[in-house]
């Protein structure tokens, strides 16, 4: 080897460790999340996966995550729960036992929720997650370290179908198709005691979750003689298949979803029968702010972008600022600096405000603003903005 | 409730779930019938079969008549790499069989998700909209799918009882051994019956994929449902098979209608259990073993 030959390969060597000293020199700190990466609530489970892994990427390439004097390089972990109570709970424990993770964002579903909180609270692992059920947050433990960072049904219906009522005083009784698990038994009376309060007959029916034909249930529910059909908390596969099937049945009446939601899904799957379906929203992409996240979601991910996305990228910079803030790993402080976090904002969803202490006994509910959406020509269109009451 | 109108809509939606469960599940009594392997890779062929024709119909543009058989036909043609490398061996092994197909199935399934991801896709309906007859309404799709599960149907009877490669199939069903004696490749008649199988299985699946929604995991309910009739009818018995779909669709629509889908799916299922107590064969099948 030549003198010159020696010099370079030396100079290429001190760079390349200078280079990668850095990133060397940051400790690594796992995140879980848990999702349904198959079946019915696919679409859900990709936007835990992807809102989180844009956090996790936006903070490794500002330098890391600062945590008391040290800096830790993020890395996620998914792993798919199949939308079910066994597959939360086994995910669960695959992040505790085998990752050793302390923070998980996820799952969404209340049987998912449900079974991994069967082994994140004994573990005392903190988990920020979205189900609809109410033990999720009103329980024994007093959801000593769980939050749920997406309102439910409890948060949006009221103002929901007090609107539906007056902008269509002409519905007078609304059909429910629930499934018939812990998501159905929890949503489907919630819903059914404000539809009432509000004035609106109510008329429900149960099916299996993984159920992919609905007519003859169609068939029955256009014979009570309803003239809207609310799809409730269904996955974004089931409402799009009820209303093709129900288009093609001959259901003539309104159709929205309080839950969900998952429009540009349903619009995927039912085609030009989704036209007039309206559904909660859960964020504006037609905003300054939904045009700037959309583009940089896209920029990684092609194809409809879930509008749980930027709830969960929410979810996930609320986590790290507590984090920051706690100045340590320890998952005790990290959750005291969560309910802490009152007023952050992360920049896409708005300041943070915790409620829920009327309704389940712990201000663990982070309340989010909605949107009331329609599907016209093809296209998502924002029809209304809804604030919940911090109660 | 139980007014002309209704009951009317009851017997419609019941024949065309029948269709559907008919064409589900002919392919998966057919292998068995013949080869004696119980296909647990049946809803992953179904699945590659409503990918095959999102591609040829929603996004080549290949006119329709054409698009579905083209797109069954293809199926089946690239799943003769899986009987070469898998099905071959277990032929005549059933319970060996259930396993090995079961590990193919997965494979074929997260192969799906690698390449096309999980997401669940729509393909463009052929036929839109409603027939109104006297307050009737018939989707034309679900109209589709009766006409074709027809045609399959007949087709496949006239071809197993008036031609002699489907002598030869009935021959190799009932005896192997003597097949072979009277001159019957059976070799050759496995892989024809192969391939018609996965072509009908696939033909399903596409249809089944446009009618509900595209997805890699879109086998795990036509796997199920085709188990279910299969028992129903008996294991291995294409009229069977016929008979049990048309059970199956009838009564979910009846029941799920007039009392709930709960109540159905009790209700079916309870049947199926009570049938495999009294008469383990099926409807159609023969005490020892079904026959094509």
């Amino acid at each position: 080897m030549t003198i010159q030959r020696l010099c370079v390969t030396a100079l290429v060597t001190a760079l390349a460790c200078f280079g990668a000293w850095p990133v060397l020199a940051l400790e690594e700190l796992k995140i879980g999340a848990i999702g349904p990466l198959s079946g019915g609530g696919t679409a859900w489970g990709l936007a835990i996966n992807r809102g989180t892994q844009m956090a996790v990427d936006e903070v490794n390439a500002a330098g890391g995550l600062k945590v008391g004097d040290k800096t830790y390089k993020i890395q996620l972990v998914m792993v798919d729960d199949a939308y079910t109570a066994t597959g939360g709970r086994t995910a669960a424990d695959r992040l505790i036992k085998l990752e050793k993770i302390r923070f998980i964002i996820g799952p969404i579903g209340s049987p998912s929720v449900l079974g991994a909180l069967s082994a994140t609270d004994p573990s005392k692992t903190l988990v920020l997650s979205n189900g609809f059920a109410m033990n999720i947050l009103k329980n024994e433990s007093r959801a000593a370290y769980n939050f749920r960072t997406i309102d439910t049904t409890n948060e949006f219906a009221p103002a929901m179908i007090e609107w539906m009522h007056r902008k269509h005083p002409q519905v007078k009784k609304v059909g429910m198709l629930g499934t018939n698990d812990a998501t159905g038994q929890a949503v489907l009376p919630m819903l059914t005691e404000i539809y009432k309060a509000t004035g609106i007959d109510v008329w429900t029916d149960s099916f299996d979750r993984g159920s992919q034909e609905f007519v003859p249930l169609i068939t029955r529910l256009m014979a009570q003689g309803v003239d809207l059909i609310d799809l409730n908390s269904n996955s974004p596969s089931d409402a799009g298949l009820i209303i093709k099937q129900a288009r093609q049945a001959g259901y003539k009446g309104l159709i929205w979803q309080v839950g969900g939601p998952a429009v540009p899904e349903i619009m995927e799957i039912a085609g030009p029968l989704a036209e007039g379906f309206m559904s909660l929203e859960m964020f504006d992409f037609s905003s300054p702010i939904g045009e700037k996240f959309a583009e940089k979601y896209h920029a990684q991910w092609p194809g409809v972008i879930n509008a749980q996305v930027p709830l969960w990228y929410n979810t996930t910079k609320i986590l790290f600022e507590a984090l920051r803030r706690a100045g340590s790993t320890d998952v005790e402080k990290v959750r005291d600096a969560v309910k802490a976090t009152e007023g952050y904002d992360a920049g896409v969803i708005g300041p943070v405000v915790w409620g829920g202490q009327a309704k389940y006994g712990v201000n663990h509910q982070l309340l989010v603003p909605v949107w009331i959406a329609e599907v016209k020509g093809g296209k998502e269109i924002i029809l209304e903005k809804i604030t919940p009451e911090k109660r | 409730m139980f007014n002309a109108a209704t009951i009317w809509q009851v017997v419609v939606n019941g024949a065309s779930l029948s269709a559907i469960y008919v064409l589900v599940a002919l392919g998966f009594t057919l292998l068995f019938g013949i080869m004696r392997v119980v296909n647990f890779a049946h809803g992953a062929f179904a699945m590659l079969g409503g990918y095959a024709l999102y591609y040829f119909w929603g996004r080549f543009g290949v006119p329709y008549v054409i698009a579905v058989p083209l797109a069954a036909a293809f199926v089946a043609l690239v799943a003769l790499i899986a009987e070469g490398l898998v099905f071959r061996w277990f032929y005549q092994r059933m319970f060996e069989s259930m396993i090995a197909l079961l590990g193919l199935n997965l494979a074929l399934v997260y192969s799906a998700v690698m390449i096309w991801d999980v997401s669940e896709r729509s393909i463009p309906p052929a036929f839109s909209g409603l027939i109104e007859v006297g307050g009737l309404l018939l989707p034309k799709d679900r109209l589709m799918v009766i006409c074709i599960a027809v045609v399959v149907l007949v087709s496949f009877w006239v071809f197993m009882t008036r031609t002699r490669q489907g002598l030869a199939m009935r021959a190799t069903a009932q005896d192997l051994e003597i097949a072979e004696t009277q001159g019957i490749n059976t070799s050759v008649t496995y892989r024809i019956a192969f391939l018609i199988a996965i072509f009908m299985t696939a033909l399903a699946g596409a249809l089944y994929a446009q009618i509900y929604s595209l997805s890699p995991f879109m086998g795990d309910r036509p796997l199920m449902v085709a188990f279910v009739v299969v028992i129903l009818g008996g294991m291995g018995s294409i009229p069977g098979a016929a008979l049990g779909g048309v059970i199956l669709g009838f009564t979910e629509s009846f029941l799920a209608t007039f009392y709930g889908a709960s109540v159905s799916s009790f209700v079916s299922f309870g049947v199926v259990i009570a049938l495999l107590i009294v008469r383990p064969w099926g409807l159609l099948g023969t005490p020892d073993g079904a026959r094509a």
